[in-house]
């Protein structure tokens, strides 16, 4: 795309280094601290000195945190299911059908990214309370498959337009229900955008705090990111080597689908927005 | 499609409403109810602590907008979101253009900048505090150790730079989200474009100005105001950094409302100020949904 004149070179190695530094040099340094030995959490050595994975152990073998974790899995794998259900759903039925109402049930999804999430969060908490649902995982549950749909929707959506009809109507001639042709015919060839979603609906729900916060006053069913606030905010002197530790601990499972997943990840991150 | 029939059953529309159902369903619980039932909280004295509570007309916006706090709130919450917004928009311009080169490694690169984006917020936070910190942080040490300072800084007890630093934290996490969409823009530049402005003579600078910007419009416009909307509803980075503080240094909107309703129990007040700041929301949002439809 650009020329390599010497002004490029430069603009592109000046670029590379400062904001390769900027972008990776923090992580690393987390990495760093928490592998140090706690007496030398202090110390400035970048990888140089003693090393060991006594924190990283220290936070695997609290049996608080350990349940925090399994309370974040739980609530992730199953809202991240529940919102591709829904999400495939809704867009398979704003693709093939036509009906009163569709335009602006599509803008209303499609809207929901836009209202500020802690304004709902009033009603939510008092209605959860209502309902005797505060320190279940149902609160958190349904406001995460909210927060996935619109872009499950749009994103699914353009699979299931590139579906031809005739596809769809020979199926009906030969004799398939609505139900065969969803689950034989059209969602196959989805997966890869259902997969997109799960992904973004699991890492949505993996990283989120204010609701988190909020609807799960139980803590034997407190998730992750704010069991790793009120445990280590707000301490007297701060623990930064188990807190680093903790901070690779949450950020682990969210990374390997990433690592494993990276083509349908990036799919599903930027096919919400630009789509359409 | 219109006008099959599937055994006799269902109508191909009553199937199409049936499948949107679920969704309406949870997006009415969790969006459509909770928003007007917040709006009409907000011109009520209702508490956390007390079931009862009396209609009170205008009196939680007179409240709000007479307090000087709240003119701050909103003043921070605008300088977040711009700075916020810009700086990895501006770096990730950038870093998608290093990437875009297409050197050895830079698809392992682009990899691994967005694990930044990937991990949770409160991860990100406890970094950020850390470097930050004011007795033993790697930034004390490292403007120590090149002499730019000769005592430590408390970057997050200052008023003035607490907030910067706030900034930085959410630019390092959003950096690389902008980096994915525009990188994605730059591939979706027509290199025969910029093949015949060469034959013309033109430069880096030129082809930049006059190709490459001109062809990314939609998806710059897009990831600001997509960005922007992010930023106004930005919760996590703040409160694990200084749970808005110091002195209100760094309460936004979303810290405010949080604060107001689930610290101070006062749902109405909080009420008001969501209700005020969805109207700002709706702007951006209303820009957005009007671009993406002329792009259609």
């Amino acid at each position: 795309m650009f020329q390599k004149t010497l002004a490029f070179k430069i603009f592109f190695t000046v670029s590379l280094i400062l904001i390769g530094c900027f972008v990776f040099l923090p992580l690393l340094w987390m990495i760093n601290t928490a592998l140090k030995p706690s007496d030398q959490t202090f110390s400035l050595y970048f990888f140089t000195g003693p090393l060991t994975l006594d924190n990283i152990i220290g936070i695997l073998t609290d049996k608080t945190i350990m349940n925090y974790l399994k309370n974040s899995l739980i609530v992730s794998f199953l809202s991240s299911f529940m919102a591709t259900l829904v999400s495939s759903f809704a867009a398979y039925s704003f693709s093939k059908f036509r009906y009163r109402g569709r335009k602006i049930v599509m803008g209303a999804f499609m809207m929901s990214q836009a209202f500020p999430q802690a304004i709902l969060l009033l009603s939510i908490y008092l209605m959860m309370q209502r309902f005797g649902l505060l320190g279940s995982y149902w609160s958190l549950l349904i406001s995460y498959v909210v927060f996935t749909l619109p872009v499950g929707t749009w994103t699914l959506k353009g699979y299931f337009d590139g579906i031809p009809d005739s596809l769809i109507e020979s199926a009906k001639i030969d004799g398939a229900g609505n139900l065969r042709i969803m689950t034989r015919i059209v969602f196959p060839m989805a997966v890869p955008g259902m997969v997109s979603i799960a992904i973004y609906g699991f890492v949505w729900s993996w990283n989120d705090l204010l609701y988190a916060m909020t609807l799960v006053t139980d803590p034997a069913r407190r998730t992750l990111a704010p069991g790793l606030v009120m445990t280590y905010l707000g301490e007297a002197s701060t623990n930064w080597a188990a807190m680093m530790s903790a901070s690779i601990v949450a950020a682990i499972p969210v990374t390997l689908i990433f690592i494993f997943l990276q083509r349908y990840f990036i799919a599903g991150l930027t096919s919400g927005a630009v789509k359409e | 499609m219109t006008g099959f029939r599937n055994g006799g059953r269902l109508t191909d529309r009553q199937v199409g409403v049936l499948l949107v159902l679920p969704g309406v369903a949870v997006f009415i619980a969790v969006i459509l109810y909770p928003f007007i039932s917040a709006i009409a909280m907000s011109f009520t004295d209702r508490s956390l602590l007390n079931p009862n509570y009396d209609v009170v007309g205008f009196e939680n916006y007179m409240k709000v907008f007479s307090d000087p706090y709240f003119l701050q709130t909103v003043w921070t919450t605008i300088v977040f979101v711009v700075f916020s917004t810009l700086v990895p928009f501006t770096l990730g311009l950038i870093w998608a253009i290093v990437l875009n080169q297409g050197f050895r490694g830079s698809e392992f690169l682009r990899g691994v900048t967005l694990v930044n984006w990937i991990i949770p917020g409160t991860a990100i936070g406890f970094l950020w505090s850390w470097i930050f910190n004011g007795q033993y942080g790697i930034l004390n040490a490292l403007l120590m150790k090149l002499g730019l300072i000769d005592q430590n800084l408390s970057f997050l007890g200052d008023t003035t730079s607490a907030l910067v630093c706030v900034i930085i934290a959410r630019s390092w996490q959003m950096l690389p989200w902008y980096m994915a969409f525009l990188l994605g823009g730059l591939q979706g530049v027509p290199l025969e474009r910029i093949e015949a402005a060469r034959i013309d003579g033109a430069n880096n600078l030129q082809v930049f100005r006059y190709i490459v910007i001109p062809g990314m419009r939609q998806i710059f416009f897009l990831v600001l105001i997509l960005g922007a909307i992010g930023n106004l509803q930005h919760f996590d980075i703040p409160w694990t950094m200084t749970q808005g503080g110091p002195a209100r240094a760094t309460t936004t909107l979303s810290i405010e409302v949080y604060r107001t309703a689930f610290k101070n129990w006062k749902l109405g007040q909080a009420a008001t100020v969501g209700t005020i700041w969805a109207i700002l929301l709706l702007v951006f949002s209303i820009v957005y949904l009007k671009q993406v439809k002329e792009s259609d």
